[in-house]
């Protein structure tokens, strides 16, 4: 399996009330093609500091990370969107859709964001794609409003899987929906590995976490291994 | 570039979607917005037509621009030299104004001095100046005053070719001179709009008295034209009159009165020949003076200032309206924080944010400029088709294409202005807002 992800000693500092806290205290994490991972970690505990250095939201304060190879610590910001655009889904606790646009048009938008241009065609052919993708096509034209929790976190994974990324983020995709629901969209982000395409699951839920290939702890700034799991 | 051609049908497509998305409030950024631009359209509108009109009359009264003007002194034997060297040319013209009397014979005429027929007055042919410039329509000393009587007084121009094609005179009713024919020995006239309401109000005898002439002819009046003048004129073929008046007469050397040359502004060839022949007959070179029509420039310098206060205040309104635009910018872009955050995680660049929003804001400028627009080309169509009989200068009015041009400038300023703070603000909007909410 390709090494996608090489995180070595990061540290993350985050201004407190009323001193610093280090949030990431040294965290060495690895990601191949196809593999899965979950994050396990008490609120507070710096999971999604973690996944917003890993996606290229912020930068660690020191520590290297490699993707693909390549250090990317320190990428200025046009390079980091061009690369976010390029190489990562994102899925987040809430959805994130337009209400005032379809279904297909918002997963669009991951392809209508400057970088670099697609036919209205071609644009069109790869939306349903990636709605087919996770089941839910024949609600191409539907809004958000009409569209059930499930419904609309499989259009944001769908909008996370359009640009075909290398490594999917998933920050607590599952904290609003049932447990049913969140099965159905936990199925789907594992799907995408199937194609070696790299995931990282941020849950508190322990039942979604053991589905992952592996599950780690992030405590007191340090990412612990917490053992090889199967596939459920 | 190809990377620039994206970014920017991503901008016009997000913010076209914005637009439709908002469409209340896109609807009153334009109201607020609406004002401002239309008050600069008026008033490029108004200047343009104003500078047109003023041109417009100019040309009547005094040429064409570009037409070259050369004034011949009044000598003897400088109108002979004139007509012979301009006759069968259809690239200058020489005229002359003198004044006559059509009506009854010896008597003062309703308008004496050709003054206009509802505003009497003026210099008088009956009056006398001492040497200090006091002039007085008594009869001189030993002299009885002229009996009034029916006969109306008009500046007669004697022309030796088509002047229109210097002065665009408009046509008003019968025809206009036609110069290929032989000479009339009853002299063809077309009158002004002024000497056609005399006409019309007045009854009087067919006698044209011209002084100087060897006899009183009898006229025949054949159309009627506008040439901006407000008092009675008339225009004639200098040939015609010439049957009974001495060409020697045609210039009044004691009034100062001689030639006007006009010329094309390529007859460069006629100009030397017709100056040299001059010079030849005695005529001193500085005498001859001839220089280019360029009122435009003249006019457009008049107008200008009057142009920038209008636009200053235009300006103003305009301000109005980008602040209206800013206000709502800044509001909507508070209210979309996640899904420019959003559209920062999926990659898109600030630069791109920053382009969505000015788009959406040009794009509103842009609606609004040609809403604007509109109304100006409907308002003026209306002020054409109700005021367009009673003013003459209001009837066939066009849209000025720079009103237009001015209408869409002002609104994509106005869409600039207002939407950059907006732009710069969702440019900034932090990425990590989408992991915290």
């Amino acid at each position: 399996m390709t090494e996608l992800i090489q995180l070595t000693g990061i540290t993350k500092t985050l201004k407190g009330q009323t001193a610093p806290r280090t949030i990431l205290d040294g965290v060495d994490l690895t990601l191949h093609s196809g593999e899965s991972l979950a994050i396990l970690g008490r609120s507070g505990s710096g999971k999604s500091t973690l996944l917003s250095l890993i996606g290229l939201f912020d930068r660690p304060d020191s520590g290297q990370y490699l993707l693909g190879g390549r250090d990317i610590t320190r990428l200025p910001e046009r390079k980091a969107a061009a690369l976010r655009s390029a190489e990562f889904g994102f899925v987040f606790q809430r959805f994130f859709l337009l209400k005032h646009m379809t279904a297909a048009q918002n997963v669009a938008m991951a392809l209508v964001n400057g970088q670099g241009w697609l036919p209205r065609r071609k644009r069109r052919a790869r939306v349903m794609a990636a709605l087919e993708q996770v089941g839910i096509a024949h609600l191409a034209k539907h809004r958000p409003p009409r569209l059930s929790g499930g419904e609309q976190q499989r259009v944001a994974i769908a909008r996370a899987l359009v640009r075909e990324p290398r490594i999917l983020l998933a920050d607590e995709p599952t904290g609003a929906l049932d447990t049913e629901t969140g099965n159905l969209v936990i199925t789907a982000l594992q799907s995408a590995t199937e194609r070696g395409c790299g995931l990282i699951l941020v849950t508190h839920d322990r039942d979604h976490a053991d589905r992952m290939g592996r599950v780690l702890q992030l405590s007191s700034g340090l990412l612990a291994p917490a053992g090889e799991r199967v596939p459920a | 570039m190809i990377g620039l051609s994206g970014r920017f049908r991503s901008a016009l497509i997000i913010g076209g979607q914005g637009i439709r998305a908002r469409k209340l409030r896109t609807f009153l950024s334009m109201v607020s917005l609406f004002l401002g631009v239309l008050a600069v359209v008026v008033v490029q509108a108004g200047a343009e037509i104003a500078e047109r009109a003023v041109l417009a009359n100019t040309e009547l009264t005094e040429g064409r621009d570009g037409t070259v003007k050369m004034y011949v002194p009044p000598k003897p034997q400088t109108v002979p030299v004139t007509l012979e060297t301009l006759r069968g040319r259809t690239d200058a013209v020489a005229s002359t104004t003198t004044m006559a009397i059509i009506g009854e014979p010896g008597v003062t005429p309703i308008n004496p001095g050709a003054a206009p027929f509802d505003q009497p007055g003026g210099y008088t042919s009956g009056m006398t100046c001492d040497q200090y410039g006091n002039c007085t329509d008594e009869p001189p000393e030993g002299q009885e005053a002229a009996p009034s009587g029916q006969a109306i007084e008009l500046q007669l121009t004697a022309m030796t070719g088509d002047i229109r094609q210097f002065r665009p005179f408009r046509p008003g009713s019968g025809k206009w001179l036609d110069f290929a024919s032989a000479p009339s020995l009853s002299p063809r006239l077309v009158l002004n709009l002024e000497a056609a309401k005399g006409f019309g109000r007045y009854r009087v005898p067919a006698e044209m008295r011209i002084t100087g002439a060897d006899a009183n002819p009898t006229p025949r009046i054949i159309g009627v034209i506008d040439d901006g003048n407000p008092q009675p004129a008339a225009y004639v073929r200098s040939d015609e009159l010439l049957n009974w008046l001495p060409a020697t007469k045609l210039a009044d050397e004691q009034a100062g009165i001689g030639l006007t040359v006009m010329m094309a502004p390529d007859a460069t060839a006629v100009e030397q020949t017709l100056r040299a022949r001059l010079v030849a007959s005695g005529i001193p070179p500085k005498d001859l003076h001839a220089e280019p029509i360029n009122f435009r420039k003249e006019a457009a310098t008049e107008l200008a200032l009057m142009r920038w206060i209008f636009l200053g205040m235009a300006g103003l309104v305009l301000l109005i309206g980008v602040a209206g635009i800013l206000n709502v910018g800044l509001a909507t872009v508070g209210e979309r924080i996640e899904e420019f955050a959003l559209r920062r995680a999926v990659g898109t660049p600030r630069s791109l944010l920053a382009g969505i929003v000015l788009a959406e804001t040009l794009l509103t400028g842009l609606i609004t400029a040609a809403a604007a627009i509109g109304t100006g080309v409907a308002a003026l169509k209306l002020v054409t088709i109700f005021m367009g009989d009673g003013e003459p200068s209001l009837s066939n009015l066009e849209f000025p294409w720079q009103a237009g041009v001015a209408g869409v400038v002002a609104g994509l300023i106005a869409g600039l202005l207002g939407g950059f703070v907006p732009a710069l603000r969702a440019a900034r909007i932090p990425i990590a807002t989408v992991m915290r909410a």
